[in-house]
């Protein structure tokens, strides 16, 4: 059956499109598919490890392992859904990991007093790394709040609320052109807010790597 | 790259953008860093507003996942079956081949060393070990249980043994037994020779 062209691609099917690149090889388009699922997946390991450096590097283990097992998904589910319950596996085995590693260490019973009782301590984030993550929530945070109220609602409609433009139209009383349009706004007026900062990043991350 | 571009990259990720633009813009961003940043960026405004207080926010895992697949080893590329699998295939394959190449040997060497082969004693093995390891790896043959024996469950050697001994003369036990004791059978037999001498 011929499909019509003029449909909207769906974000399953986009995902769906996104996977059979990244099957045949092509590594920018499984780099979209993360970064399109990193935060989600990141909460969902938060729920089980309460380390916060340790979330980025199970994080990436997922991801890694998402990447091993594409050509066994065959999309009888969502993305997401298939990419969660991996999410789960490989949070809870590096728990089960963690606690193993700590029995075979016999870390002394002050050590491990202290190392269990303070939350705080367990962040083993590098000072720069904490304070660039920083600095970037604080400017997203400052971009996102004077961004113009049509365009902060539009935005938060679809990106919270997880709203389609037809149903923001309806609830903000506009066209859906200009639903279009306010989305796209906003998130370039916080893109443009972000990128001397991001570039920034970029710079001494390859500035690191050359030495 | 124009407003219209990010603006249809905007709808990409939203999936309200039509299937032909799409597919246009997808092949477009495998190819430009340009397009695939505003991508990143607009992803990263979704990750903020998503991010959950115990999560730190995500920026950029994608560059670091596939930076470190690229690094790593061909176990890192995706495969069809899983680790196990592969493993378990390919011990499969290497205990077919080495069964196949044993084979091979042996015949060759069995045909070679026929004619020394028939000289020799054949040579069985005596033990449980030298069942498993012959004394003599291509020469040593393992004495096959005979179909008929009434001992299957028996070693070769405790066969051959009870074979051997069924195979000496042995006296019938009625002919050990004394003339006092004689079965009928016997007594007929002798009076029947007796019977011939008379005549």
């Amino acid at each position: 059956m011929k499909q019509d062209n003029n449909t909207k691609m769906s974000e399953k099917t986009l995902d769906a499109e996104l996977v059979e690149q990244a099957k045949k090889g092509h590594m920018p388009a499984f780099e979209m598919l993360v970064n399109r699922y990193q935060q989600r997946v990141a909460n969902v390991i938060a729920k089980l490890v309460k380390n916060r450096s340790e979330i980025e590097d199970v994080a990436q283990e997922v991801f890694i392992k998402v990447f091993r097992a594409l050509p066994r998904f065959r999309g009888d589910s969502s993305f997401y859904t298939w990419v969660y319950r991996i999410a789960i596996n490989t949070a809870k085995n590096h728990l089960v990991a963690k606690s193993r590693r700590i029995q075979n260490t016999q870390v002394e019973y002050e050590e491990a007093e202290s190392f269990s009782g303070n939350e705080a301590h367990r962040n083993l984030d590098t000072p720069d790394a904490v304070y660039a993550r920083g600095e970037l929530e604080q400017v997203m945070s400052k971009a996102i709040s004077q961004l113009p109220e049509d365009l902060k609602t539009a935005i938060i409609l679809r990106e919270v609320d997880g709203l389609s433009y037809e149903d923001i139209a309806s609830e903000m009383d506009c066209p859906i052109g200009t639903v279009r349009s306010r989305i796209f706004r906003a998130r370039d007026a916080i893109d443009q807010a972000l990128r001397p900062l991001l570039d920034k990043e970029q710079h001494n991350k390859e500035h690191v790597r050359s030495i | 790259m124009s407003d219209q571009s990010k603006q249809n990259i905007s709808q990409l990720m939203d999936g309200e953008l039509s299937r032909d633009c799409s597919r246009f813009l997808l092949k477009r961003m495998n190819h430009d860093a340009d397009f695939r940043d505003s991508w990143n960026h607009y992803h990263l405004l979704r990750s903020a507003v998503q991010q959950d207080g115990q999560a730190p926010l995500m920026l950029n895992l994608g560059s670091r996942v596939v930076q470190r697949l690229q690094s790593g080893s061909e176990a890192d590329k995706p495969s069809a079956t899983s680790g196990r699998g592969w493993l378990k295939a390919m011990t499969g394959s290497a205990i077919a081949a080495s069964v196949a190449l044993l084979a091979v040997i042996s015949f060759n060497q069995n045909n070679l060393s026929s004619a020394d082969m028939d000289s020799q004693v054949p040579e069985y093995a005596k033990t449980a070990k030298q069942l498993i390891n012959p004394p003599n790896a291509f020469t040593a043959r393992v004495e096959q249980k005979p179909r008929y024996t009434r001992y299957p469950d028996l070693t070769p050697q405790v066969q051959h043994y009870i074979m051997d001994k069924n195979t000496q003369t042995v006296v019938p036990i009625y002919y050990r037994i004394q003339s006092g004791q004689q079965s009928p059978v016997q007594q007929s037999i002798q009076n029947q020779a007796r019977h011939y001498t008379d005549e």
